[in-house]
């Protein structure tokens, strides 16, 4: 059996990170990615936060292949037939460093996998994982493709539903309620057109959040991001909610009748698809984490959960690349040692708990429990466009007060529960 | 005795999509590969050396992306790699390639075999493997769907289509072969780990003596043939709809035939 220092299986952002940086280190890392190249089959809704993230590598982002800087965003809560949109924009989005892009997985995954190449990291792709190889209960290597590999840590960065972190015993099949899945198509239009459509100037970009009717009361919303010359729409819908309500819905088909709405027709309108992906999304936030390390073996990126719904975002890609280097500062340390059991590796936990990562599953704990509320999908979307509708509607009759307008559309039950859920919303 | 096999860098035809509006193939950004039928030629080439002993050498120009591109080669069991590099050999016409291809293989060493694809996965010109044949002086047999080896004499089925001819010629000699002469195989992970490693060789085509001179063939057009479609729409209910297209079926002389 042919034995590495590090196996990485898995070339996401997190497995990428993590041999870049143990590469740079001079450490033979292999990365193990079943796709035809990496990024081929990686799928984001496709925004980065660079600031959480510029530390851990500090080098790479002058020439990473982003799309836009996020200047605008905006939020839309869609009835069946009305929406109410708010667009906020700032100067300060597009002062230097950018703190937020657009990013297409396709393009800088590979771009990212040729760096921690050219830093020494030996790819291969078109190859699946099979098993983990265990000995007296600790991890020492992986099968692909029917050859053993022997490593002193494999680091399982294989994305959702991980399985390797499966296979290696330490995680059990997830729960329904904390996940999701994830539809998105990129739409080319040519560089001006969509600038025009957007309001942008340069390399200004735009994002875009929906609630509301397009789930159909269920868990999950849209979403929209310019990139340079495409837009990638898409939505996300939680998997339980998929299960459970009644009647049931095939979830493409949601996104056909959202792609269908007439605020988003004209957004796309002459755009030619390029890309349709679906992918599974952990929302399970704090309580829905993996066991992150093992004798011999670290889980990073969405394989351990590393994906947060944060009420207005939900991110993944800054824990994906944290957690990655922090494997790989782990490694390091385990290395220097020569240990690579649990006890020394469960340094990597005290690494992510000390970083934002940690804090930020700690501090948005309660999310998930409170944005699982068909109201907010249902309710006060449909609330807010009736209001303002009857707002903004003149009738041939005496128009009344605002006051007596607003009062008409929430009754004193109604704002009982808003004051309910405005309190659970606190918790976040 | 050194097995050559010229392969080249070509688009991975797979990942290639035709856009819609002007029916043009978009290439930027998409991951190169080697040729389909040079690996077959690899193929035959590993499968040689196995039996005869010797190397197997990667030959190949192209841009800077070949340096990542031939390990491909590598990981199917070539046992080196030379390669010509240069931006403008990247999409070279066939006379050019040829001639870098021929001085690179010349310049290192005793020749066995030069095995290649019939033709390339993009062009398919089919002119490089005569043209090195030339150049080096040595005979060529093409499009071989079977070839084997004994002593200094190689035998070869060549499949004309129409008809299989045999034939043998002494080595050194110029071999072309067809997709079906055998199954490339799927390169280990352990090999391709390997690959990383093994001797390559860089040229520049001044060190080799070649000039690249201007392009004498230009492309007219590179279009995706036109589909067109019927755009025929039933919605008169199943029953009726059925009857409908297979009437719009016969109409188009589809079907009965």
């Amino acid at each position: 059996m042919d034995k590495f220092d590090v196996i990485i299986v898995g070339a996401g952002l997190a497995g990428l990170s993590a041999a870049y940086v143990l590469a740079k280190e001079g450490i033979e890392v292999v990365i193990i990615e079943r796709g035809d190249y990496p990024g081929a089959k990686n799928v984001t809704g496709g925004r980065l936060y660079v600031n959480p993230v510029r530390q851990y590598l500090p080098d790479i982002w002058d020439d990473a292949p982003l799309e836009r800087h996020v200047t605008n965003e905006m939020v839309t809560m869609m009835s069946p037939d009305n929406s109410v949109s708010m667009r906020f924009r700032s100067d300060k989005f597009d002062q230097k460093p950018y703190h937020s892009y657009t990013v297409l997985r396709a393009t800088f995954d590979r771009w990212l996998a040729a760096q921690a190449e050219k830093a020494g990291a030996m790819l291969v792709t078109k190859n699946r994982v099979d098993d983990v190889i265990k000995e007296q209960g600790k991890v020492i290597g992986v099968v692909t493709a029917g050859e053993e590999l022997g490593a002193d840590v494999v680091v399982a960065c294989d994305g959702v539903l991980s399985f390797v972190a499966e296979k290696a015993g330490m995680i059990v099949p997830g729960q329904p309620r904390n996940f999701a899945v994830g539809l998105k198509e990129v739409i080319e239009l040519p560089r001006t057109t969509l600038e025009d459509r957007f309001g942008l100037t340069g390399d200004e970009g735009v994002a875009q959040m929906f609630m509301g009717s397009l789930t159909q009361g269920r868990f999950g919303g849209g979403f929209l991001y310019t990139n340079k010359a495409s837009v990638s729409l898409g939505m996300v819908v939680g998997i339980r909610d998929l299960i459970e309500r009644k009647p049931g819905v095939e979830v493409h088909l949601l996104l056909d009748e959202f792609k269908e709405r007439p605020e988003i027709v004209p957004l796309i309108k002459g755009g030619e698809p390029v890309e349709y992906s679906a992918h599974v999304i952990p929302e399970g936030g704090l309580a829905g984490l993996t066991p992150l390390f093992g004798d011999g073996i670290l889980v990073a990126g969405d394989a351990a959960g590393f994906s947060l719904n944060m009420g207005i975002t939900v991110r993944g890609m800054e824990f994906a690349i944290a957690s990655g280097v922090m494997a790989a500062r782990a490694i390091i340390e385990a290395r220097a040692k020569n240990d690579f059991s649990a006890s020394t590796l469960s340094c990597y936990q005290q690494f992510l708990e000390n970083s934002f990562v940690m804090k930020d599953f700690r501090t948005f704990q309660h999310t998930p429990h409170v944005l699982d509320n068909s109201r907010f999908y249902g309710y006060y979307p449909q609330f807010a466009g009736k209001l303002l509708e009857d707002l903004y509607t003149v009738d041939s009759g005496p128009k009344a007060k605002i006051s007596d307008t607003i009062r008409k559309n929430l009754s004193l039950g109604e704002s009982l529960r808003m004051g309910k859920d405005l309190l659970g919303g606190l918790k976040i | 005795m050194n097995i050559y096999v010229c392969v080249k860098q070509t688009v991975d035809l797979q990942q290639v999509r035709i856009r819609k509006e002007t029916r043009e193939p978009v290439l930027d950004g998409v991951p190169l590969t080697i040729g389909n039928i040079d690996k077959n030629a690899l193929e035959e080439g590993v499968r040689l050396r196995d039996k005869l002993g010797g190397k197997v050498i990667g030959v190949s120009a192209g841009s800077e992306e070949l340096n990542d591109t031939i390990k491909e080669a590598l990981a199917m069991g070539a046992d080196e790699a030379i390669m010509i590099i240069a931006p403008e050999l990247e999409g070279a016409e066939s006379s050019t390639v040829a001639m870098a291809l021929a001085k690179a293989i010349e310049k290192t060493g005793e020749i066995g075999i030069i095995l290649l694809g019939e033709g390339s996965s993009d062009n398919y010109s089919g002119q490089v493997g005569p043209r090195i044949a030339e150049i080096l002086d040595l005979p060529q047999i093409t499009y071989v769907s079977s070839l084997e080896a004994e002593g200094n004499t190689v035998k070869a089925v060549r499949n004309l289509e129409d008809c299989f001819e045999t034939v043998e010629a002494e080595m050194p000699v110029v071999v072309s072969v067809v997709s079906e002469i055998n199954e490339p195989r799927i390169p280990a992970v352990t090999q391709i780990l390997k690959a990383g490693r093994k001797p390559k060789q860089i040229y520049s085509p001044a060190e080799l003596g070649v000039e690249i001179a201007g392009s004498q063939i230009k492309t007219i057009s590179n279009l995706a043939p036109e589909q067109d479609r019927k755009r025929l729409l039933f919605q008169e209910g199943v029953g009726q709809d059925v009857k409908s297209l297979v009437a719009a079926l016969e109409s188009e002389g589809l079907l009965g035939r």
